[in-house]
């Protein structure tokens, strides 16, 4: 805001560095609570000391060698590589209907589609618990494997309708009129056009899944339980440096996603959802 | 926004497969549930089954859930505001940054927590509030108190934790609307002798209204229903009406009450998705949900 030719650039104005102030206490905000985690997880005691007292990998060991928490770890990657998949391919196509389709009322379906995004996630989990129940077919893999899905594909159906309504529609009917079907436009034009839309969904939908705690909680079957609920049940009875080690390990695996989504579709695309 | 385009084409068709998906594991799942909370039992196994308002009746005639309720929505009045105060000025400085290092790096600032996930980062914040935790540890060895302050196990806590947990979700709304603001704006408004704080009072913040109000739901209907931080950062010390429900099920296995609690959560977060929608009209005519 102050680099327009008429306004002279003044270094930090009182105003300005207020802004920049309030920012970097923002941002620090945001990732204390993650650096805390990583002391806490190389802390060899039990609990956090001012100043640490060394440098241990034991709650590691712990984690990896702890059969529940590596039976979690395998079932969350396992249904978030499911629900990736599936929401995928619903999400995707959906949003290229709606984009392409000429549907009556798509605003009003892009609304549904949205819609569990917006209504509280426990509720589809209860819902879907309750009809299991009713149905009485207890809680199957896929029964939370389809709760995981419903919360993704809003995600899909957003980062690739975002893409196929910002990218130019003369691009299709430029290979339309050089004569290429529909399909052929579509394989050749549309789809690599379409695809870091897709790509960003499909990431979300597996870190929406691998994250997932308020659906879960009613799918998960006692003894056969995702990450998060591990850790969560863990949690309410000790606090210790294991829960640190299993942060650090999601963590990493997160960062390990972002800088693979950096490398494929970029940030850019990935902050305009 | 493809205005021109009229007429179904094939493509329509690949609506069909999440259509049934969203009938069939959406909406009568949720119909279920509206059924189940009017029923004294389950019509599949049980011969006896009758229609009743007791489970309504219930939630009428105790405060108690009143309480539970009006908690729920405090906190996640509460919530919504912070993470609004906080991510506005992150949101503002990410549109408008120059740089594609800096911006990369806020970027990552915000969506690092956003993927380290809900139980990770709520006990980053106990690892921090509680007794043995950072805060206090560092205090008591810096000599400034003898005794851990509790910092934990009240509203508060709750609000500060879900307050991190959310604003990233806050600022990624905000970024999209304040960056298609056209910036050369609020450069006439200062050329034309608006302070910088006047311009953007009367020009940005009333261009990002749509957003504010997409992110301010967003994170409200995301507070509303949280359960893990409530239930940790607040030591079972403080109800909420996700909480009630998962305990209705877990101990006492009365899942009628479970779905009128349900309907009671849902008929809130459909009126504020309809108010939304009634506000975001008016304020920017017709625009899209994005």
């Amino acid at each position: 805001m102050i680099t327009a030719p008429f306004t002279p650039r003044r270094t930090l104005r009182p105003g300005r560095f207020c802004y920049l102030a309030l920012n970097v206490a923002v941002v620090i905000f945001l990732l204390a609570p993650i650096a805390i985690v990583f002391v806490f997880a190389l802390n060899p005691t039990p609990y956090i000391q001012f100043p640490p007292v060394g440098v241990s990998l034991r709650w590691f060991e712990k984690f990896f060698a702890s059969r529940d928490f590596m039976n979690a770890l395998w079932l969350s990657l396992e249904v978030a590589a499911m629900t990736t998949i599936a929401a995928t391919l619903f999400g995707a196509s959906a949003a290229l209907a709606l984009a392409r389709g000429g549907l009556p009322g798509s605003r009003v379906i892009t609304a549904i589609m949205l819609s569990p995004l917006m209504l509280p996630a426990i509720l589809t989990g209860l819902a879907l618990f309750q009809s299991y129940v009713l149905l009485d077919v207890g809680r199957p893999l896929w029964g939370l494997v389809l709760g995981h899905t419903l919360v993704s594909i809003p995600y899909v159906v957003r980062t690739t309708l975002a893409v196929l309504q910002n990218f130019d529609t003369r691009l299709e009917e430029a290979a339309c009129n050089l004569g290429a079907g529909p399909l052929r436009t579509y394989f050749e034009v549309t789809l690599p056009l379409t695809k870091p839309g897709v790509m960003a969904g499909a990431v979300f939908a597996f870190i929406v899944s691998f994250d997932q705690f308020p659906v879960s909680l009613f799918l998960v079957s006692p003894g056969r339980e995702t990450l998060p609920i591990t850790l969560f049940n863990y949690l309410k009875f000790d606090l210790d440096g294991t829960i640190g080690a299993a942060s650090v390990v999601s963590i990493l695996l997160a960062v390990l996603v972002v800088f693979g989504l950096d490398r494929t579709v970029g940030l850019r695309s990935y902050a305009k959802l | 926004m493809n205005a021109a385009r009229s007429g179904i084409t094939p493509i329509a068709w690949l609506i069909a497969p999440s259509a049934l998906l969203f009938a069939l594991f959406f909406f009568l799942p949720m119909g279920l549930m509206a059924m189940i909370s009017l029923l004294t039992g389950n019509p599949v196994v049980q011969p006896n089954v009758d229609f009743t308002t007791k489970y309504y009746r219930r939630i009428l005639d105790d405060i108690y859930y009143f309480e539970v309720i009006w908690t729920t929505l405090r906190i996640g009045l509460l919530t919504t505001l912070a993470a609004l105060l906080i991510g506005y000025p992150l949101a503002h400085l990410m549109a408008r940054v120059r740089g594609r290092t800096a911006y990369a790096m806020l970027m990552m600032a915000v969506l690092t927590p956003m993927l380290t996930g809900i139980v990770v980062r709520t006990f980053a914040w106990m690892a921090l509030l509680s007794d043995k935790g950072a805060i206090n540890q560092a205090l008591i060895g810096l000599g400034l108190i003898s005794k851990p302050r509790p910092l934990m196990y009240n509203e508060f806590s709750i609000v500060l934790g879900l307050t991190h947990i959310y604003v990233p979700y806050m600022v990624l709304t905000l970024v999209g609307v304040i960056g298609r603001i056209d910036e050369r704006l609020e450069h006439a408004a200062q050329n034309l002798g608006a302070s910088p704080l006047r311009a953007f009072l009367e020009v940005t913040l009333p261009l990002s209204l749509p957003g504010i109000l997409a992110g301010s739901l967003l994170v409200f209907a995301l507070a509303i229903s949280a359960y893990v931080t409530p239930i940790l950062m607040g030591g079972f010390q403080i109800m909420t009406l996700p909480m009630l429900i998962y305990q209705q099920i877990s101990s006492s296995f009365n899942v009628g009450f479970a779905a009128a609690l349900g309907m009671v959560l849902l008929t809130i977060s459909l009126v504020l998705v309809i108010a939304y929608n009634r506000i975001l009209g008016l304020v920017s005519g017709q625009r899209d949900l994005q």
